[in-house]
């Protein structure tokens, strides 16, 4: 693989808010042109470190670089290359859809006309209304729209599905892939693990302002000890002791009620074999079985030992 | 030239929201209709009952005089005795009786004169007495013609374009600053902290814009805003109840800027120490309403206790309204008005530095 540019760069940074440590010195690159997740549950410090980032927050210490420049040195040159999106950010309500993408459009040296802006989300019928009367959904796709003004080269979205049902979620992130595809580089944030392995190619995991792990999901996952999950249903309940004792199986829990228990086991090629065996020796007729690849979510608790979402 | 959108913007903003719009022109506008309505300062007419007993040329020549008076209006249709009950009723102010056979006993000649009874309420004081002037006047007229005597000395009345100024006059310029301050402060506060709490602030931040063309928009849009109003609330004194402005519209315009400017970076401040907009109009509110009160939009300063004065007359209201009549009522130039002109260039001053200070993105 070629050498990728970087094209963001954060070295240890800091954000205390008093005694408080939001940011505990996270440092980390994006590389040009990909899509780069922070992954990390509510009160991680995602929106801190982005706002950082952005030049929006003042870092306690700590240097954060965007496209070669100083984002605090030199913010303003920055700021008219990169798109941002707040987390739950509002627009003006007396003004219609067209009218905000024109002023916001005029802040910015280079800007694109608010019909294509329009289009390009699927709302150029919506030209006139006003943002109060849009659907959740269409809120955040005009608020995306918002972020494009001024064809950016970075584009920063901070929790862009949440809230949204699973619908206008899908429908948000092809938005974000059409948005790589125009070869826009694109960090977001989530505390969704499905969004972070749709969406992005690298993932830093974020717990407690540090970053606690940093790669592609499928890297992350089979670094685990424990990368896959064997799932059985059997008629009666089963003993647990004796099926953590098969090879490869490091841990097993079990639902006592459904009799349904789900194996962590390092290699699944050697694991079911034996469970199967195992099975045939106890009598046990096993209802359904299945195989998956550890999730994000896994990762997340083997490294934090708590559940991602709360 | 961003800043020049930012004002339009914000223009279009305002005239879209009619909640702001019932703030910035029907609040002041209602006070304006109320105080019109009532006739503050007409002067009274009074209710005279004329019992005509004698019926003939000088009695009616009298009469036809008196109802020539506009202060007065005659009544002849009652009877003596209604005359004397509704007067004690309160319903008529006066009763006059002329005796019969006037004409008769003054062409016999008289020792004494032929009394012409006048009954009246005690009470009603000035009224009273202007009543009796006009009725000395007629009788002493009908006294001189009678007696066929030459007039020795006359009054020459000569007419002059007085200034009529009226309580409603008065009041205009102080709802023209009312109007003014409450607007600019509790919509300025409450827009501030709505910003802040839907992060538009946050996303202004997040663009390259430099954050003094934004207020510029907000600032230039109050401007303009302010200006509109003052010209609204006097356009309705003048047109619909006749008030009067005798000075230039053009330091009317001037302090008008001043006084807004003051106002807006109290808003300013307001709105930073607000977190929610039900809170800017809470703490709006208290700003407010003392000035309202206390700088003389209703009453002069002047009938203040004077501890209390020397108080009030440092809130910047109270020097904008007082430079505002002077300018306005007395027709003077803005620079008769240096104390004044310099208390509000302070407050220009401290409350731009404040708001700077205070003011938070998020
Ligand atoms: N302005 C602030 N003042 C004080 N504490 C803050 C402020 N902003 C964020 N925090 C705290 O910092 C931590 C990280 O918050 P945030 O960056 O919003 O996390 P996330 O976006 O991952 O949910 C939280 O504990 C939050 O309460
Ligand atoms: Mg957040």
């Amino acid at each position: 693989m070629a050498r990728m540019e970087n094209i963001i760069q954060v070295e240890q940074l800091v954000k205390k808010f008093g005694p408080l440590i939001a940011v505990d010195g996270i440092s980390f690159e994006v590389r040009k042109g990909e899509v780069f997740g922070i992954l990390g549950p509510n009160g991680a410090g995602k929106t801190t470190a982005l706002e950082c980032i952005e030049g929006i927050q003042e870092p306690t210490s700590g240097r954060t670089v965007i496209l070669g420049l100083d984002t605090h040195r030199d913010g303003a040159k920055v700021k008219q290359r990169i798109g941002v999106q707040l987390q739950a950010s509002a627009y003006f309500d007396y003004l219609t859809l067209a009218e905000i993408l024109d002023l916001f459009g005029r802040i910015y040296t280079r800007h694109v006309p608010p019909r294509e802006l329009l289009a390009k989300v699927g709302l150029e019928e919506k030209a006139k209304t006003t943002v109060g009367k849009l659907s959740g959904g269409q809120k955040q796709r005009f608020s995306i729209a918002a972020t494009l003004v001024n064809d950016p080269e970075v584009v920063f979205l901070d929790e862009p599905t949440t809230g949204l049902d699973p619908q206008a979620r899908r429908n948000l992130w092809e938005l974000v892939q059409q948005i790589h595809h125009e070869g826009r580089t694109v960090v977001l944030t989530t505390h969704y693990m499905e969004e972070a392995e749709a969406l992005c190619e690298r993932i830093a995991i974020m717990d407690r302002g540090r970053i606690v792990a940093l790669d592609t999901s499928m890297n992350l996952i089979h670094r685990l000890p424990t990368p896959y999950r064997v799932k059985v249903k059997s008629s009666r309940a089963l003993p647990i002791d004796q099926m953590a004792a098969l090879p490869a199986v490091q841990h097993v829990s079990g639902n006592g009620d459904g009799h349904v228990y789900t194996l962590d086991v390092s290699d699944s090629a050697s694991a079911v074999p034996a469970l199967l065996t195992w099975g045939k020796q106890q009598g046990v007729a096993f209802e359904h079985l299945e195989v998956r690849p550890a999730t994000l979510e896994d990762v997340f608790l083997a490294l934090t030992g708590k559940q991602l979402r709360d | 030239m961003t800043a020049w959108y930012m004002v339009i913007a914000n223009l279009k903003m305002t005239f879209r929201n009619r909640q702001s719009l019932f703030w910035a022109l029907v609040f002041p506008l209602i006070f304006v209709v109320v105080f019109g309505l009532f006739r503050l300062d007409q002067p009274v007419t009074s209710k005279l009952v004329v019992i005509d007993q004698s019926k003939d040329s000088i009695s009616r020549a009298l009469i036809d005089q008196l109802k020539s008076i506009t202060l007065i209006r005659v009544d002849e249709s009652r009877t003596l005795e209604q005359a004397q009950a509704d007067l004690q009723g309160g319903k008529v102010n006066y009763v006059l009786v002329i005796p019969p056979e006037l004409e008769q006993t003054v062409a016999r000649g008289t020792a004494a004169p032929v009394p012409l009874g006048l009954s009246y309420d005690a009470a009603g004081l000035q009224n009273n007495q202007r009543m009796f002037a006009i009725l000395n006047g007629f009788v002493d007229q009908a006294n001189l013609s009678l007696n066929h005597a030459k007039p020795l000395i006359a009054v020459q009345g000569q007419a002059i374009q007085a200034k009529q100024l009226r309580y409603f006059d008065f009041l205009l310029p102080g709802f023209v600053g009312m109007g003014v301050m409450t607007y600019a402060i509790i919509e300025v506060a409450t827009v501030l902290s709505l910003y802040r709490e839907q992060k538009i602030l946050k996303r202004i931040l997040a663009s390259p814009l430099p954050g003094w063309q934004f207020f510029a928009g907000i600032i230039g849009a109050h401007l303009v805003l302010a200006l509109v109003q003052a010209a609204i609330i006097l356009l309705a004194g003048i047109l619909l109840f006749h008030g009067h402005v005798y000075g230039s519209y053009l330091w009317i315009a001037v302090l008008v800027f001043l006084g807004n400017i003051v106002f807006l970076n109290i808003g300013f401040i307001v709105g930073s120490f607000a977190r929610t907009p039900q809170t800017a109009i809470g703490l709006g509110n208290a700003v407010t309403m003392p000035m309202m009160f206390f700088s003389g939009v209703f009453f002069p300063t002047d009938t203040l206790p004077a501890t209390m004065r020397a108080v009030v007359q440092y809130l910047p209201l109270t020097p904008m309204l007082t430079a505002l009549r002077g300018v306005a009522l007395d027709a003077k130039p803005i620079w008769s008005f240096p104390t004044e002109l310099g208390i509000l260039a302070a407050w220009v001053l401290v409350t731009s530095v404040v708001a700077i200070r205070v003011f938070r993105f998020s």
